[in-house]
């Protein structure tokens, strides 16, 4: 009887033994494939699922397929026998990218936007939000699922992708540089019409974003059209260019850092209140800033001379300062209060406190946060033009330079310090929501840059205004005046002697509320969860440390 | 002493707690320092007229929406510092389906189950449980949107308890159900409860709640009037019982001995019959009766009509809207 088996075997043809190794390899691989869509996102899954049923995916699956056929027999009839001999590619790949832009640029992030929005509307968003999902993977989730449609509609134009690269004309670096670009430009509007998804609680919210989304994208589907089209036709010329290989990873790191930035906005969006929503993008600013400068510090290295200092270092005070306004002008919107579950993750050390404090949630050390960092900028750019100032060209000037950094940092001080106490101020009768702390600070830099325009216009007798001290409070038309005309334009060296105390007085102002943020102090573990994070995560049993505890833990056993 | 979670050592911990909970939207307050416990097996009935406060609270224990004041706890946790946790050991089934398209019941049952972390073959035999236990077998590849309104609320049932969590929410589950599905549903709760699973529902068919409730908590305007079993009830709130009376012959002399008693009142006659409302509970209509065959009144029907939730609804609540 036990001989049968390999009789059996030894029976088998080698056609039956080479199907059952087919077999094996196929379940195999199907067991693989099982094992990874477990590991899927849920909403990934479910989201491919709904699509691949839907009339809408179908639908502009096959209009895309028919756009590629027509195009394709338009332009083969329209060259007739030239087609053989002539460089179609390049004319061909701006028709099949204008083709696909409608899907990637329109398609697929209005249906990320929708899909979220929808949610919202048929109310299985409390459903999905109630489940152990983080908000992190909702998100993620739903950019898969826009990723997984983007796929499916650059399969169905990659033959007559490839078809290009046959008529001649172009190249297969080029084609592959269309597609990245693609991706990426659809991966992002994707992620920000998700963002818009999230603020679209209520229903005009909705209708207000979807047509402010509609056009946005619509703007995007043309510009991209444009933008390639001009990229195929001239990348011959530049693509061995080691400047665009430089310029396009200094993009991409750009692109990642916001990425980052936007998906924990979103995520932060629909988060319980109770969570940590402030320090992870944060950290992700700070990570941006450090890149920004990391970028610019190496592209001054790369060059011989230090003459270009000057206009970096004017290019990055210019530009941090914005972003640190804008993101200063969200952060001093947070609650100023910190809830029991984010008190049990703060820092505890002494180091640990004085440098991630300013990473912890609420307003007083979200300016701290903002100051500080623009002041590192300020600093670093005050200590360069110190040492480097003889190297350096004349335009703009070193003055020019010093008072830029100067009353830009007096600004930025002062807007942001005034915005947060006159929105503490407002807490103490109405509820001010972050947005509404936002739309503050912009009322505030408006009324502070209209006000004087308008009190100078009512008292000059010719109606013309000239700049005085009257319009200090007006930080763009005196940062205007400074870079264009010069430092004695706007009389800078009064200026920072007013403005540079101004924003010191500011900055004492608010560090009240600062010191009382500062007072939070990590909370212990609620006994219920510490049970239970003792049931999940029992401490190993420690080992016997010389041959007695070895024998006593023997004998115990 | 108590622990920081409130509880004495050896005390039993409750699976749903309201401590002290308050919420207020704008100038109306939807709910108004509430505060009471559902243990294991429980089945607790929520009960209260529309915009009393139910929907909110149950909001608030599914982690959907923040409390102005107090908490809630669901096995110990709270629902404002960890909602994560809470929302493991949790099942909330809305007023409302929360059905997606292009899905079919298997599909959709498959997503909640994967959401809620589940994998393999786990996920396949939760998947399968609760199909099985909504009777949803048969149905399993006919899509969602073609289901109909019964059939679409054992699906969400199913949703509801597909990662076996120990407490349950359920808001108006039985509500535009036909009677043979009532009466399924009630079954499946009564199970659920078995299964030592806390149950809270929210019902307006009060006959149906108090068939399946182990007490119930009456809510008006935001405020609880009253927890306890429906006897419980009664007799706290001192609902008058009516009593019927039926003697042998004129009853003239009889209702004028009652009319002289301190704990009867509304005393109505029609012939030999005579309805009344008495104060005391069993104890004294049993003393009640005594009295009277001892003063000599041949009595040959004596009747209490038993309390019905509804009965201690209409007491407890007043109609007050806000």
């Amino acid at each position: 009887m036990t001989s049968l088996p390999s009789s059996n075997a030894a029976n088998s043809s080698p056609s039956e033994s080479r199907v059952s190794s087919l077999v094996t390899v196929l379940s195999q691989i199907g067991a693989w494939l099982e094992a990874l869509g477990d590991r899927a996102n849920p909403i990934l899954v479910k989201e491919t699922r709904q699509a691949l049923k839907s009339r809408q995916f179908t639908g502009t699956f096959f209009i895309v397929l028919v756009a590629c056929w027509i195009a394709s027999f338009a332009v083969v009839a329209i060259s007739g026998p030239s087609v053989y001999y002539g460089a179609e590619g390049s004319t061909m790949l701006i028709v099949y990218s204008a083709i696909l832009a409608f899907p990637l640029m329109l398609i697929v992030p209005y249906s990320a936007y929708r899909s979220l929005a929808a949610e919202q509307e048929d109310n299985t968003y409390d459903l999905l939000s109630i489940t152990t999902l983080t908000t992190g993977q909702i998100i993620a989730g739903k950019l898969g699922s826009a990723v997984v449609q983007m796929l499916v509609y650059l399969s169905a134009v990659s033959p007559c992708i490839a078809f290009t690269y046959l008529l001649r004309g172009v190249d297969a670096l080029t084609i592959l540089m269309v597609l990245v670009y693609f991706f990426l430009a659809s991966l992002g509007l994707s992620l920000l019409a998700l963002m818009a998804g999230t603020a679209a609680k209520v229903r005009y919210t909705q209708v207000i974003l979807s047509v402010l989304l509609v056009l946005g994208l619509a703007w995007f589907f043309f510009a991209s059209i444009f933008l390639v089209g001009g990229f195929i036709q001239e990348s011959y010329s530049f693509l061995r260019e080691t400047w665009f290989w430089v310029g396009n990873l200094a993009f991409l790191t750009v692109y990642v850092t916001t990425f980052a930035l936007i998906h924990a906005a979103a995520s932060a969006q629909i988060a319980f209140s109770s969570e940590n929503r402030s320090t992870p993008i944060r950290r992700i600013m700070f990570v941006q800033q450090a890149c920004f400068v990391g970028w610019v510090a190496g592209a001054l290295s790369a060059e011989d001379t230090l003459k270009d200092l000057g206009g970096a270092i004017f290019a990055s005070a210019f530009f941090l300062g914005l972003y640190w306004y804008a993101m200063g002008a969200l952060l001093t919107s947070e609650w100023p209060y910190l809830s029991r579950r984010v008190q049990r993750s703060l820092p505890q050390s002494k180091m640990g406190r004085m440098f991630l404090t300013w990473f912890n949630p609420g307003p007083g050390t979200g300016y701290v946060f903002c100051v500080a960092n623009l002041s590192m900028i300020a600093i670093t750019g005050l200590i360069l033009i110190g040492f480097f100032s003889s190297v350096m060209t004349t335009n703009p000037s070193v003055d020019q330079l010093l008072y830029f950094l100067l009353i830009g940092w007096s600004y930025t001080v002062i807007f942001l310090g005034v915005g947060r106490l006159l929105i503490s101020l407002a807490r103490r009768f109405v509820y001010v929501s972050m947005t509404a702390g936002f739309l503050l600070h912009v009322i505030l830099l408006l009324v502070a840059c209209g006000l004087p325009q308008i009190l100078a216009f009512m008292s000059s007798p010719n109606g013309s205004v000239q700049y005085g001290l009257l319009h200090m409070t007006n930080p763009i038309w005196t940062l205007y005046l400074l870079v264009n005309n010069g430092s004695t334009a706007i009389e800078a060296a009064t200026l920072s002697f007013i403005l540079i105390p101004a924003a010191l007085i500011v900055l004492l102002l608010n560090m009240r509320s600062v010191s009382a943020e500062m007072q939070y102090q990590r909370s212990l573990l609620p006994t219920r969860v510490a049970e239970e994070e003792a049931e999940l995560h029992p401490e190993p049993e420690a080992k016997a440390s010389n041959p007695w505890e070895e024998e006593e833990k023997a004998s115990e056993q | 002493m108590s622990n920081a979670n409130g509880f004495h050592p050896g005390e039993r911990r409750p699976l749903i707690e309201l401590r002290r909970l308050f919420r207020y939207f704008g100038e109306t307050r939807a709910v108004e320092d509430m505060s009471f416990k559902v243990y294991a097996g429980e089945v607790f009935g929520y009960i209260g007229p529309n915009g009393a406060g139910k929907t909110t609270s149950m909001r608030i224990l599914a982690t959907l929406d923040e409390p102005t004041a107090g908490d809630a706890f669901v096995d110990g946790f709270s629902v404002i510092d960890d909602p994560d946790r809470v929302r493991r050991r949790l099942g909330f089934m809305p007023d409302y389906f929360g059905t997606y398209q292009n899905v079919n019941v298997r599909e959709y049952l498959d997503f909640f189950a994967r959401a809620y972390g589940m994998r393999g073959s786990e996920r396949r035999r939760a998947v399968g449980s609760v199909m099985e236990f909504t009777m949803l077998n048969k149905l399993a590849e006919k899509p969602i949107d073609g289901l109909s309104k019964g059939m679409k609320q054992r699906l969400c049932l199913g949703r509801t308890m597909i990662h076996d969590p120990a407490v349950l929410i359920l808001d108006e589950p039985a509500a535009g159900l036909d009677p043979r599905a009532r009466i399924e549903l009630r079954e499946m709760i009564a199970q659920l409860a078995q299964q030592g699973k806390a149950v809270l529902i929210s019902s307006h068919i009060l006959t149906e709640l108090a068939e399946i409730c182990d007490k119930v908590g009456i809510i008006e305007t935001g405020q609880l009037l009253a927890v306890g079993t429906v006897d419980e009830i009664s007799a706290k709130s001192q609902a008058k019982s009516q009593v019927r009376l039926r003697t042998l012959d004129d009853s003239r002399p009889l209702r004028a001995w009652l009319s002289q008693q301190n704990d009867i009142t509304n005393l109505t006659a029609e012939a030999e019959l005579m309805t009344f409302n008495h104060d005391g509970g069993q104890k004294e209509q049993a003393l009640l009766l005594r009295k009277i065959v001892e003063a000599g009144f041949e009595v040959v029907e004596f009747a209490s009509k038993t309390k019905s939730l509804e009965d201690v609804f209409l007491h407890v609540t007043e109609g007050r809207i806000q």
